[in-house]
């Protein structure tokens, strides 16, 4: 009986192949994208699942509004972890790590190599955070003062095949370490990776400073929220004494002014996807994407679905002699909607075959646009395979089962005399399969041109600064640091460097912050602080706005001057900001060092567009590590040589490198510009699926009114009148979906908008836009069909019925 | 073999009501050939499609092999159709996606008989119909004559004991046509009860027994003299 209905259903899909593409490729289609976004989805859940216990890590963070300025960031300060260990009974153990801001210049023997992130951990790292050891172990390796772990790549740079373990390396020509351990790279993702771990034992006594991560692993069974309370309990009555040291009031009398802190822990496994604090290690994905690609997913996988069923039902005069002859028979209307039930469970079968083969071919593009690194055939290819079955066999048994419960419902008595009329039913179900098919596809349309306007806007932004030919270079050694602004003029001498300078970081870095305050006042004025040396706003084309630059000339070095951005003037309420005195806090003691506001710079962005424009505060510094010059556009590569040869004089301990400042800064944007690439080809296909759909059904409805259009070109109708009465049905279906399509999409725009800090003003024209293109779309699909329905010869027609 | 008492069978649209079939009754026995005549629209499709259990009377009652079917519901007259009636049509009725022998096969697909005997049974009478260099054919490949004769096979196949036939020879040339009668006969012969809705005089003769309807009623019956055979 099967064999009978698969032979039937392979005969079937042969004689109709317009049919049977549109409905296969459709369906191949939209698993193709399902498959690519739960190969997206597995691999965006599985940070940090590969950590021993990763359920029991938390790190830890903490949140103040001081003054008004927010804060949420992920850090902490030197001695927590050592807390956490000693009197905590729930916590197995915690590790403290400090990221290394650089690449570092390590050498071993005469072989220099920069290795890219290293970290600074104290010895229980490992004990949080289960490394592979290759060589030497977890317990131990991190024990000694000058102790190295290395990852096997970074070890195979460094000493080619020979063991390194024992063997001495030196740390950016300052100290030596050595080797203590060598691990693999993680199986998993993790929120960080590393190439190198350096011991760091020593515990910076001071609860303000949060220059650290901290994570922390409890116990099994341990109880969360009791641990999280006594957590809270703890830290507050540590930090309470330098809170009065520091800020000469008490933590109660702090808090009532209006400032809020506290202590957070985060769960490790849901930080890449739900962590967009400030500090964060390295940019995190978002759960977004995964919301906005799954909601795509649905919407292919519908809009091919309603192409099945469509198009089944539609052609169902095809079949309706079939169904007749089988119920006399002897087939039971059970056994026809199984047959109809196995027709399109193979098609469906058929699609996912070819779906995986689409995979395959799609995935360099995907991982290329997406910068993932996905692979169909890995260690997870099971639930892959098994989820694309589960929903193949899911979209057979629904798409499927409408026309199978509609075709297996004739009664021979009818369609087998040949009057089709009660064959021809289901056309309003199918107007709204249409109707709901073209809402997603104008949903998505819409979304993708206000994605595509909203990063436009964030690129064209005026961002404060001008990053153009501008390299960034680092300092590495404290000669060079010292000396710099004597060897300005080096640089200078060639005519095509415009501008040198220096700062602590650069828009595109993590940004740092410090309390400042303003003379005669004891409140604390959290500043993001940036050091900067001479032509730092020439250079960079930072606008001033009151008062002056930075100038030697009228500068002594002994004494600090400030340069304020206009939010920190206006969020502080920082009234004649010019010529007042601050105090920026110093040392260990609390003490404040006092110096004159000079100036007041136009806003420039340092962090990405999630986040506001910080009240910034510039400082003159001669100890700042980066380098930038300004170069002119002829000649650059000749220039940026210049640079280098002169470089190398001054610095021949460490190969000179350089970044362009507006790559630096686009990296940012990178992650929103990747997304809006994938939701445009995503909707490509939703729109090519859509089409081939309506065209399907075009197809057929001119079929099925060739007898009507045959009369009435007999009694003279032209061919615009015919071509006007088939297009115009779906012309109004389309308009109707549109309807659907603008709130639906307004809501869910609006929505995606507030993730950005700055936004677009709701444009309309998309919406109108979207309305048009579909209409063209859909007049072209269906105005073909009609075209060749009205041309056709009218005897024929005739006498075709 | 069937027994009809006053049926009647009565079309409606949204304005009109037209009585299809009034109060028809009569009986056939088993092994009959009764042929079933009147002009279009005398309500002898209707009838035959009733006989079939294709549909439902309005009134009154149809005993099939001394049960009440009149108002089976739709599984009921499914299962009773499948064991016991094979139909033959005008328009033969292939599946156009099937072989000879798969449309021949079907009844015995659905009666759930086991492969070997439904190959040997199908070869059998794809021989005695003389076209088993067609088995593997599909219809659009074949002859009107040829089709109509793949239709009585499988009509045929699963040996129900009552064969309905509408108007088998409408769309046949003469030579064709008798081709089909003559297989008809043979089974009659063979003791199988057919009952035939028919236009042709010709055909008509075939049968042992005339029924001419008009405007839904019996106006005549007549036994038929020339009958070839009877029982």
């Amino acid at each position: 009986m099967l064999k009978n209905y698969i032979k039937v259903a392979f005969r079937s899909l042969n004689k109709n192949r317009v049919y049977a593409i549109i409905n296969i490729l459709g369906l191949a289609l939209g698993l193709t994208v399902t498959i690519l976004v739960f190969l997206f989805i597995n691999d965006e859940t599985s940070y940090e699942k590969h950590w021993d216990g990763y359920e029991r890590i938390y790190r830890t963070g903490i949140k103040a509004d001081m003054m008004g300025q927010k804060m949420n960031a992920p850090v902490s300060c030197s001695p927590m972890a050592n807390t956490f260990r000693t009197e905590f009974t729930d916590v197995e153990t915690a590790t403290r790590i400090q990221t290394i801001n650089q690449e570092i210049l390590m050498r071993h023997e005469q072989n220099k190599v920069y290795i890219q992130k290293g970290v600074r951990a104290d010895s229980t790292f490992f004990k949080v955070f289960n490394y592979e050891f290759v060589h030497g172990n977890a317990e131990t390796a991190l024990k000694e003062d000058n102790a190295l772990v290395l990852t096997e790549e970074s070890a195979r740079k460094l000493f080619g095949d020979k063991n390194a373990i024992g063997e001495v390396v030196n740390y950016d020509n300052r100290q030596d370490y050595i080797v203590r351990g060598i691990v693999k790279e993680p199986k998993g993702h993790a929120h960080f990776q590393f190439d190198m771990f350096l011991a760091d034992p020593q515990i910076r006594n001071v609860w303000m400073n949060n220059g650290w991560y901290t994570y922390v692993k409890l116990k099994e069974g341990a109880n969360f929220s009791a641990f999280e309370a006594e957590m809270k309990r703890n830290f507050m009555k540590k930090i309470a004494p330098d809170v009065e040291r520091y800020m000469k009031i008490t933590v109660e009398e702090f808090l009532s002014q209006g400032n809020a802190f506290e202590y957070q822990l985060q769960p490790l496994k849901d930080i890449h996807l739900h962590s967009q604090m400030d500090f964060e290690i390295k940019q995190n994905g978002n759960i977004i994407y995964i919301y906005v690609f799954i909601g795509i997913a649905l919407l292919v996988i519908l809009i091919a679905g309603i192409n099945f069923m469509n198009l089944s039902t539609a052609r169902s005069g095809k079949r309706a002699k079939e169904v007749g002859v089988r119920k006399v028979t002897g087939a039971s209307r059970k056994m026809l909607i199984a047959q109809f039930l196995t027709e399109s469970v193979i098609q469906s079968f058929i699609a996912l075959f070819l779906a995986f083969i689409l995979v395959e071919l799609f995935l360099p593009g995907f991982n290329n646009i997406m910068e993932t690194n996905l692979t169909l055939f890995n260690d997870y290819i099971g639930k892959t395979v098994l989820f694309a079955l589960l929903v193949t066999l899911i979209y057979g048994l629904f798409a499927g089962s409408y026309p199978a419960f509609f075709l297996s419902a004739f009664q021979p008595i009818a369609v087998l005399k040949g009057d089709l009329t009660k064959t021809k039913g289901g056309a309003l179900l199918r107007k709204v399969l249409v109707v709901i098919q073209f809402t997603a596809s104008t949903i998505l349309i819409i979304g993708m041109i206000i994605i595509f306007k909203q990063i436009s806007f964030l690129h064209n932004k005026d961002l404060g600064f001008n990053g153009e030919q501008v390299i960034v270079v680092p300092l590495q050694t404290d000669a060079m640091t010292q000396n710099f602004r004597n060897y300005k003029d080096i640089f200078l001498k060639n005519s095509n460097v415009l501008s040198v300078t220096r700062a602590s970081y650069y828009p595109g870095d993590n940004p740092n912050q410090n309390m400042f305050a303003l003379e005669g006042n004891e409140e604390q004025l959290p500043l993001w602080n940036m050091e900067v040396d001479y032509d730092f706003m020439k250079t960079l084309d930072i606008e001033l706005l009151e008062g002056r630059k930075f100038d030697r000339e009228k500068e002594s070095d002994s004494v600090p001057y400030y340069i304020l951005n206009e939010t920190a003037v206006k969020n502080l309420n920082i009234e004649n900001a010019v010529g007042r005195r601050l105090g920026r806090y110093t040392g260990n003691d609390g003490g404040l060092e006092y110096g004159n506001i000079i100036g007041i710079v136009k806003d420039f962005h340092i962090e990405g567009f999630n986040q506001p424009i910080r009240p910034m505060i510039l400082t003159i510094e001669n100890f700042v590590w980066f380098a930038s010059f300004k170069i002119a556009k002829n000649d650059m590569n000749a220039t940026i040589d210049y640079i280098e040869t002169e470089w190398n004089k001054l610095e021949p301990s460490h190969p000179f490198r350089y970044k362009f400042l507006d790559q630096k800064f686009g990296a940012l944007l990178r992650q929103q510009e990747n997304f809006g690439t994938m939701f445009l080809f995503l909707t490509i296909l939703a729109i090519i699926i859509s089409a081939m759909g309506l065209y399907g059904l075009a197809s057929y409805t001119a079929e099925q009114r060739t007898k009507e259009i045959g009369i009435r070109k007999v009694l003279g109708s032209s061919v615009p009148q015919i071509m006007n009465m088939l297009t115009k049905d779906f012309i109004r279906l389309v308009l109707i979906a549109n309807i659907f399509a603008w709130p639906i999409t307004y809501l869910l725009a609006k929505n995606w908008l507030t993730n950005f800090s700055y936004q677009i003003d709701m444009p309309l024209l998309p919406y109108f836009f979207a309305t048009f293109l579909a209409l063209i779309i859909a007049l072209i699909t269906v105005s073909s069909q009609a075209y060749l329905a009205a041309n056709s010869d009218p005897v024929d027609a005739l006498k075709y019925e | 073999m069937i027994k009809l008492n006053q049926l009647t069978k009565v079309y409606r649209t949204d304005e009109i009501e037209s009585t299809a079939l009034n109060e028809v009754s009569f009986e056939i026995e088993k092994g009959e050939f009764v042929s079933i005549m009147g002009p279009s629209g005398c309500g002898k499709s209707t009838l035959l499609n009733i006989l079939g259990l294709l549909d439902k009377p309005e009134s009154g009652s149809y005993e099939f092999l001394g049960n009440e079917v009149a108002h089976l519901n739709e599984k009921g007259r499914s299962d009773i159709r499948k064991k016991n009636i094979g139909f033959i049509f005008q328009n033969f009725n292939l599946i156009d996606e099937l072989t000879v022998f798969e449309n021949i096969e079907l009844p015995l697909l659905y009666n759930k008989v086991p492969a070997p005997e439904r190959k040997q049974r199908v070869n059998e009478i794809i021989e005695k119909i003389g076209i088993s260099h067609r088995s593997s054919h599909f219809p659009q490949q074949l002859s009107g004559g040829q089709q109509q004769r793949v239709a009585v096979a499988r009509a045929l196949i699963n040996r129900p004991p009552l064969i309905l036939a509408d108007e088998p020879t409408g769309n046949l040339d003469s030579s064709h046509g008798n081709e089909v009668m003559e297989l008809l006969c043979e089974l009659h012969e063979a003791g199988t009860t057919i009952i035939m809705v028919t236009h042709s005089a010709h055909d008509a003769s075939y049968s042992g027994r005339i029924i001419n309807l008009l405007d839904g009623q019996i106006v005549s019956e007549s036994k038929n003299k020339i009958a070839k055979a009877i029982v």
